[in-house]
């Protein structure tokens, strides 16, 4: 009886204690995505949403048809059709490469919506305003074609010496090529023997598991350094 | 396996938040780092990689304070959810006090939830521990997806898939937007802390 009392007691103390830490009355909401009810970028929000998701046929589907939608509500504004032709030519190598595209296409599709968001929703914004968000986006929308098309290179030419010069760029096209299947397969995702894992002491389990984010690190290092490159040829 | 000092009178529990990959474990642990940062008083450490995942785990750390003379420490991680990292995801459940499995509500996310969960338990058997006896909440995460009209798998299926034979506790919830997060969280802490209690007697 006693035993259940303290029992009920401990619990309830730490429910309580709970309660206090995590209450939500005095902290605001953190959901900076609402507030677009019936707002025409409302179907187009809502299709990014899925994307930071998901990254399927459909949802790149659902991206490339929202932006039709788009493009004819706002069928005079050059500013805002430009910036929907950023989102598709993304969103079309998106769809085309999902998980290989280079990491950076879906942040600069985040991006590139957040942008559109703030230029169309954000009333008195002036046209050099818009124009300079414009330009930012285009800027990193070419950036990131470089990069795309050096690391394509780079895997057509794997092992280039010192003394090799660097791959030459693809000539600039006006869409990044859909037949591009980039890049990201490491050597790594090949599976492991997991049978073996549960025969191996803790230190071998864990060099194991070291080795696997060894691997992870070289790839990201080799992705900086393929981004070195692109800046030091850029000087 | 918890930490507990009796002598310092110190409890400090390990919460493990596991389920398939992108399927909402770090966005959990963020959504409560940045609602509750200013009371928490902790540092997340996050380790992403270049695309954005998680790359061995995240950790956030959370001081309950003192309950019955005993300070209590929560210490929440999550695992990497891509299939490649198996052994980086057994290495963060050693010595787990309880377990958060973030399912996918996707409805092509269904054999990876399974998948996960029978890994789950595979892991857990590796370290002499049953799935079915560790304090274990489900929560079905992205369920505001349905209003976007994105097919998301019923809560009924996912509980059969899942859930029909351990019987624990589950959440529908929005680890974006927040529904339900924190209570997965207070229900976990209260099974893991109540698990734990009676080596504290």
């Amino acid at each position: 009886m006693a035993q259940q009392k303290d029992k009920d007691d401990f619990r309830s103390q730490v429910e309580d204690r709970l309660e206090h830490l995590f209450r939500e009355d005095s902290l605001e909401a953190t959901d900076e995505r609402a507030g677009l009810v019936e707002h025409p970028l409302k179907g187009l929000k809502a299709v990014m949403l899925s994307i930071d998701w998901e990254i399927t046929d459909s949802t790149m589907d659902s991206l490339l048809n929202e932006i039709k939608n788009v493009e004819f509500i706002y069928g005079e504004d050059k500013i805002i059709l430009t910036f929907l032709q950023l989102l598709r030519s993304i969103g079309r190598y998106v769809k085309a490469n999902k998980g290989r595209a280079h990491p950076e296409a879906t942040r600069l599709i985040n991006s590139v919506y957040e942008s559109l968001e703030r230029v169309a929703l954000t009333e008195g914004m002036s046209r050099p305003e818009k124009e300079k968000m414009l330009l930012k986006e285009v800027s990193k929308f070419k950036k990131l074609k470089e990069r795309v098309m050096l690391r394509k290179a780079e895997k057509q030419q794997p092992v280039a010496s010192e003394g090799t010069p660097p791959p030459a760029l693809a000539p600039e096209s006006k869409e990044i090529r859909r037949e591009e299947t980039p890049v990201w397969k490491e050597a790594h995702e090949e599976p492991r023997p997991e049978g073996r894992f549960s025969e191996m002491s803790p230190h071998e389990a864990f060099a194991y598991a070291l080795e696997e984010i060894k691997d992870v690190i070289r790839a990201e290092f080799r992705a900086l350094r393929a981004e070195i490159k692109l800046w030091r040829e850029s000087k | 396996m918890a930490i507990i000092n009796l002598k310092k009178k110190e409890v400090q529990a390990k919460i493990v938040y596991y389920g398939p990959g992108r399927g909402g474990k770090t966005t959990n642990l963020d959504y409560i780092y940045k609602k509750f940062r200013s009371r928490i008083q902790t540092e997340m450490v996050t380790i992403k990689t270049h695309g954005d995942r998680t790359l061995f785990f995240d950790f956030l750390p959370i001081e309950i304070g003192r309950i019955k003379g005993y300070d209590i420490r929560i210490q929440l991680y999550t695992v990497p959810g891509q299939v490649k990292y198996e052994s980086t995801r057994r290495l963060v459940l050693r010595g787990v006090d309880g377990i958060v499995f973030v399912a996918d509500s996707l409805s092509v996310r269904r054999k990876e939830n399974v998948l996960s969960l029978k890994s789950l338990a595979g892991n857990l058997a590796s370290y002499k521990k049953s799935i079915s006896e560790i304090p274990l909440v489900f929560q079905y995460n992205k369920r505001d997806l349905l209003n976007e009209g994105i097919p998301l798998l019923p809560v009924e299926w996912l509980e059969k898939d899942l859930n029909s034979k351990l019987k624990a506790p589950s959440f529908e919830a929005s680890a974006l937007k927040g529904p339900n997060v924190v209570e997965t969280m207070k229900k976990i802490i209260i099974m893991t802390i109540e698990s734990l209690r009676k080596d504290l007697t």
